[in-house]
């Protein structure tokens, strides 16, 4: 356990290096995010719905905030990999999938703190309609940061299972890159899914990708009641748990069949 | 004529190399349709759900949303060599070869590369121009046709003109600098739909500062028989060459920049 914490460290370290790309970041997250609440008000202004547009923002506001949850991937082992030295890790007396799966989580973690600390402050200082609403109950808070832990552990699983990918085909734009894209979507970046087609989200919920930041979002806006909360976590550690057991797998067998690139 | 001759002609010789891995490269366009069909259907389901926004129709938000993508992807494809490689040529110091041909450093830069992958996102851009032609009943005529071309044509060199912007950035820092893609990537996402949505603030921003709104937004509203504004017919002609006159700006700090420009020495 702890070469797997030390792993961890490691790359949370390296994460705080790059600050002066944080802030650039930052910036141009904020960007995104007043133009896409730009965009919703003027929607609402024609046609309100049922969802209110409090809930929309708060929603882009956490969507952009954790941005960096969902799209970091580690250049290391892609380079590891092609390059072959690959090698080096498999030496090393500790499970491959425990060590990078601490490393992903570590990048994870740090660079979406860093980014979302000080966005969600921003965010809370804007006027009423613009910024970021509290939390609709002190439980469902709770819940909500229960939930976004459960779904750190579900993209770090995705993440891995991409990266196994990878050691197969040795580039990882393919088929990795498509699932990476889809999970823009079906994540509820591009477009919250709470303004999906109300028919579309009882199954789009159920996706691996709706676990990510969709479901602690709804917990804390307060579009599922807290009373749901037992449903909604069991299914992110349904999905937690069959990401990393197929995750597990795929390493396994891949690690066996890897194929070292010399050079 | 010559820079126009030796620029098709890397880009026939790069095409050839990229279709040399054929299944890689079917992959990677499936890829970009995943992508820009995610964009367009979020389009797709905000016009099903809300219908409009102010007066304008189904039909024309998917014009606006076409005539973007259209635009966007095709300086994506044949400007990659500035959108996409132009910081790793800084950081890696390659940029001091280009320096010692007898050519500008941006013709060489921009026959550096072309990404043919991008094809499914313009084809998406562009069915997405016929269903909203067809929804919004569009009557064309030369002038209209006039019109479209020359928004993609200036739109283009608008945001050639935006990577330029980073590109100059790299050659201070070195480090490619996100703080641009707010302006080139935001635009693209905010100028989706018609400027007239947005408060103030952002419509100054993205007709001021990055013109997408004079570029296209003034033929497009013109082709839609709405214009934006209530703006004269001459404008749609008259507004798009605020992209030649950004990319001019552009290029003029661009040349300066190298002159400045150090190389990093690995």
């Amino acid at each position: 356990m702890r070469s797997y914490l030390s792993a961890f460290r490691l790359r949370r370290r390296m994460e705080l290096q790059y600050r002066g790309a944080m802030v650039g970041g930052i910036i141009c997250q904020v960007v995104f995010g007043l133009i896409l609440i730009a965009l919703y008000r003027a929607l609402y202004a024609g046609k309100p719905q049922a969802m209110p547009l409090n809930h929309v923002v708060t929603y882009v506001w956490l969507q952009q905030a954790f941005f960096r949850m969902l799209l970091a991937s580690d250049p290391d082992l892609l380079d590891k990999i092609r390059s072959g030295s690959i090698a080096y890790d498999l030496c090393r007396p500790v499970s491959l999938y425990g060590f990078y799966y601490a490393r992903i989580m570590a990048q994870k973690i740090t660079g979406s703190l860093m980014r979302a600390v000080p966005m969600l402050v921003f965010a809370a200082l804007l006027p009423d309609g613009w910024g970021i609403a509290p939390p609709s109950s002190v439980p469902g808070l709770f819940l909500s940061l229960l939930a976004l832990l459960l779904g750190l552990l579900c993209v770090s699983a995705l993440e891995n299972i991409t990266m196994a990918f990878t050691m197969r085909t040795l580039d990882p734009r393919g088929i990795q890159g498509m699932l990476n894209l889809l999970m823009m979507t079906f994540s509820g970046n591009i477009l919250p899914l709470t303004l999906f087609p109300d028919s579309w989200q009882r199954v789009i919920a159920f996706l691996p990708y709706a676990q990510l930041l969709d479901a602690p979002i709804r917990l804390y806006t307060g579009d599922a009641a807290p009373s749901e909360a037992v449903r909604i976590l069991s299914v992110q550690a349904g999905w937690v748990l069959v990401l990393t057991a197929l995750g597990v797998w795929l390493w396994n067998r891949h690690q066996r069949r890897i194929v070292l690139q010399g050079g | 004529m010559n820079t126009i001759r030796l620029y098709l002609r890397s880009m026939r010789m790069l095409m050839k190399c990229q279709l040399e891995y054929p299944v890689f490269f079917i992959l990677q366009t499936l890829a970009q349709l995943v992508m820009e069909g995610g964009e367009m259907m979020a389009v797709i389901l905000i016009i099903d759900r809300f219908d409009q926004v102010n007066q304008w129709e189904a039909g024309d938000l998917f014009f606006f949303f076409g005539i973007m993508s259209v635009t966007f992807y095709l300086t994506e494809c044949f400007g990659r060599g500035l959108t996409g490689n132009f910081p790793s040529l800084v950081r890696t110091g390659m940029l001091d070869t280009l320096l010692l041909r007898p050519r500008g450093v941006m013709t060489q830069v921009l026959c550096s590369a072309v990404d043919p992958r991008r094809i499914t996102c313009i084809a998406v851009g562009t069915a997405s121009l016929i269903i909203g032609c067809s929804l919004a009943r569009v009557q064309w005529t030369l002038l209209k046709a006039a019109a479209m071309a020359e928004a993609v044509a200036f739109g283009s060199m608008l945001i050639l003109g935006l990577f330029a912007v980073e590109a100059v950035f790299c050659i201070y820092s070195v480090k490619s600098v996100e703080l641009v893609n707010a302006l080139s990537y935001g635009g693209r996402s905010a100028c989706e739909y018609p400027i007239d949505i947005y408060p103030r603030p952002l419509r100054i921003l993205f007709t001021a500062v990055a013109p997408f709104a004079l570029v296209l937004h003034a033929p497009a509203s013109y082709i839609l028989d709405k214009p934006i504004y209530g703006w004269p017919a001459w404008t749609a002609f008259v507004c798009p060459l605020a992209g030649a006159a950004f990319y001019g700006l552009i290029y003029c700090i661009f040349r300066k920049a190298m002159r400045y420009y150090r190389s990093t020495g690995s």
